[in-house]
């Protein structure tokens, strides 16, 4: 498995949510090699995959830009990640985005049938993410309402 | 949330503990998720799909972990929390998933697991699965332990 062979489907992921649930434009960057750990900005939103491939998406970014995003999603202004809404919002986000990408990649290739985890956030200080053994694709892009990252973790599994 | 269902992950937590050398586990609290703020600062995640999709966190303090980690590597040192605890950390959640999906299975409860995932940091605050979860805690000679489980079902 070649995963920056896939990794352009995790960008348009992005790009076209962004675009249609926040109306915000995102610049992409170049697909880099993290290695097994990488540094949160502070707010971390991570759907995992089983079935033909076995990993995690991770869509990260400051706790400011969270909060930007949740004012658009909701229209309400949130003061700390704290709330439940900022968690929900960035969840709901990070859940459309890996299962639009995961959805084209299955469709790409018959057989994967790659499927997601319910999301998760976690938010917080000096934030670090390991997944041992496996290495993360990440791509830096940038949006209005601040710098967004998304890594990709993913190994073969049993199907 | 069936509770037969939780069993399986205490039963897979204290398998894979016991094995690992880590004795002396006692459960000393069963509840639901009151806040989204937590004390721990090392949390290991993993995914579950399947009959049953969710995530469990297993959930703890930086000195139980480097304690854990000692344990399981025979009694060696570890000062710091750095690649070789973390590595030990993620292997022991990554055991008990896998020994809980065995147990799940044995119930009829078919359910694939992810690679684990550690998250390391302070004053933390998480949301997982968006459902509610249960937090399992464990009192042992290496400090408390959690478990929580956010699953579907």
């Amino acid at each position: 498995m070649n995963l920056n062979q896939h990794m352009p489907m995790f960008i348009k992921a992005t790009v076209n949510v962004f675009k249609e649930m926040l109306d915000l434009k995102v610049s992409s960057g170049q697909v880099e090699n993290e290695g097994e750990g990488f540094l949160s900005q502070g707010f971390t939103v991570m759907v995992g995959f089983c079935g033909g491939w076995r990993g995690w998406f991770f869509l990260d970014m400051s706790q400011a830009t969270a909060l930007k995003l949740t004012e658009i999603l909701i229209g309400e202004q949130y003061q700390t990640v704290a709330e439940e809404e900022v968690l929900l919002s960035g969840a709901e986000v990070g859940n459309i985005i890996s299962g639009n990408a995961i959805t084209n990649i299955n469709n790409s290739q018959p057989g994967l049938n790659i499927r997601l985890t319910p999301p998760s956030v976690f938010a917080g200080e000096d934030m670090s993410l390991f997944n041992v053994r496996l290495s993360a694709h990440s791509v830096i892009m940038q949006t209005e309402a601040g710098t967004i990252k998304i890594n990709v973790v993913a190994e073969e599994g049993k199907g | 949330m069936d509770i037969k269902y939780i069993n399986s992950f205490i039963n897979g937590f204290l398998n894979v503990t016991e094995m690992m050398g880590i004795s002396g586990l006692q459960r000393t609290g069963l509840s639901k998720k009151a806040k989204l703020r937590t004390d721990n600062d090392i949390n290991i995640i993993i995914g579950l799909v399947g009959d049953i999709r969710g995530n469990v966190v297993l959930a703890m303090h930086e000195a139980t972990a480097c304690k854990i980690a000692s344990t399981m590597m025979g009694g060696m040192p570890v000062e710091k929390f750095d690649a070789m605890p973390r590595s030990a950390l993620s292997e022991l959640a990554n055991m008990m998933a896998g020994n809980s999906a065995s147990q799940l299975e044995g119930l009829g409860v078919k359910t694939n697991i992810t690679p684990p995932t550690l998250i390391h940091g302070q004053k933390m605050i998480s949301l997982i699965s968006q459902v509610e979860t249960i937090v399992v805690t464990f009192n042992g000679n290496e400090g408390q332990i959690e478990i929580n489980i956010a699953t579907e079902d």
